[in-house]
């Protein structure tokens, strides 16, 4: 089987697809699908598009249709969590970081499910979106770091049922890009978080990370998901439908 | 007719029940309910996906009593089931109990999820041990999920060991 690698936005693409005619014809369109989103999102790019209002070269009511519906939906993203998760750089810039790799994503499954590819599991920058199965039949397993010890994984969740995306944030690394509206909390080194959709995951994983306590407790009551909290002292707790996968496996 | 007016009052209870769930108001489910439906809380979320059940203030919209209500003119006995209705959690059906003319019991059926395995509606997290989750590592596993990393932190990361392994 095997995977496929290759770099954009600045992290890794680990992409394991069971082989069959047509397969490089399909990742070659993901590479495209990535790549598209990197040269009108990525902040930098000094020519892509979002760089280009965030210099204040274009004005934002004259930019593309699909960069106006992307910033409108991360809004909508920070209206839903209180402003734990925000589009807005402290600096006022707007960064679409926090949603432009789970749409990325997106955009890619349904490149591949075009391509009549059912079974693939597709990691970017540690962030989780599988369909199907393995080859040999069993569910995709995720395993996700233990982040006290990124050597070592703290446990593994098969993807089964409807809930196909896994996402972890933590405070660890790259906590520089996690924009909050509020003081940002302390609490946790690290969520993950398993939704039906890539966005909801991994904007989630972000809103907690940044929310601390209160925002999991609100979030997980309003969204159909499942989180896995690492306290700061090494501490974990989970919500009922993981701690009873974990038990089930 | 007072017999009317007193499963109106019921199912009425049951409506705001029902209500009060997909509010999440602990409020109004401490006021009646018993330990069946204690704690509900559907997700305000996803407030559009759920109905309450819709049974008017007459006994023809309960779907087979269990035991008949006697004759209108003492108190009702008996229990009555609500029809079936979609929430997140999957299909719900409130049934209640209700003994001269008093709500005595509330019960939530049906609570299954999609896996067929009973779901528990309070979707907080709790603390779990760390045993308790490592004892899931052992398995197999196809992909790593971690903060996210750079390109640069990929290099020593466990999925770049994944697939440097070709598995």
């Amino acid at each position: 089987m095997g995977a496929h690698l290759f770099e954009t936005m600045g992290t890794m693409v680990s992409l394991t697809i069971v082989e069959a005619p047509g397969t490089s014809e399909a990742v070659e369109a993901v590479k495209r699908r990535f790549a598209a989103f990197d040269e009108r999102f990525s902040l930098y790019k000094p020519g892509s598009e979002l760089s280009l209002v965030a210099s204040g070269q274009v004005a934002l009511t004259d930019s593309s249709d699909e960069l106006r519906s992307t910033y409108a939906a991360a809004l909508l993203w920070r209206d839903a969590t209180g402003g734990a998760f925000t589009p807005h750089r402290p600096d006022g810039v707007i960064d679409l970081n926090g949603t432009v790799k789970a749409l990325a994503m997106q955009a890619a499954a349904d490149d591949l499910l075009d391509y009549g590819f059912s079974d693939w599991c597709l990691n970017v920058g540690g962030d989780v979106l599988c369909a199907g199965r393995q080859p040999d039949g069993p569910s995709w397993r995720v395993g996700v770091v233990d982040p006290t010890d990124r050597t070592a994984l703290l446990f593994t969740l098969p993807v089964d049922g409807t809930r196909h995306a896994v996402a972890t944030s933590g405070s660890a690394e790259r906590a520089d890009h996690i924009w909050t509206t509020t003081a940002i909390s302390r609490s946790y080194l690290q969520a993950t978080v398993v939704a039906d959709d890539i966005e909801t995951a991994d904007v989630l994983a972000t809103a907690i990370i940044a929310g601390g306590p209160s925002a999991l407790a609100s979030i997980v009551e309003r969204w159909s998901i499942d989180v896995l909290t690492v306290v700061r002292d090494g501490s974990l707790s989970a919500t009922p439908g993981l701690s009873a996968a974990l038990a089930r496996r | 007719m007072r017999t009317r007016a007193t499963l109106s009052g019921i199912f009425a209870s049951v409506a705001i029940l029902v209500i009060g769930w997909q509010a999440g108001s602990a409020a109004v489910t401490a006021a009646t309910a018993t330990s069946a439906a204690s704690g509900a809380g559907a997700r305000p979320g996803t407030p559009g996906t759920a109905t309450s059940p819709t049974p008017s203030a007459t006994t023809t919209t309960a779907t087979a009593p269990a035991t008949t209500a006697p004759a209108a003119a003492s108190a009702v006995t008996g229990s009555f089931t609500g029809s079936s209705t979609s929430t997140p959690y999957g299909s719900v059906q409130v049934q209640i109990v209700v003994a001269n003319g008093t709500m005595t019991e509330v019960k939530a059926l049906h609570l299954t999820d999609d896996g067929g395995r009973s779901v528990q509606i309070s979707n907080t997290a709790a603390p779990i041990l760390r045993s308790e989750v490592l004892s899931s590592q052992s398995a197999r596993v196809s992909t790593v999920s971690g903060a996210t990393y750079t390109s640069d932190a990929y290099l020593t990361s466990l999925q770049s060991a994944l697939d440097q392994a070709g598995i």
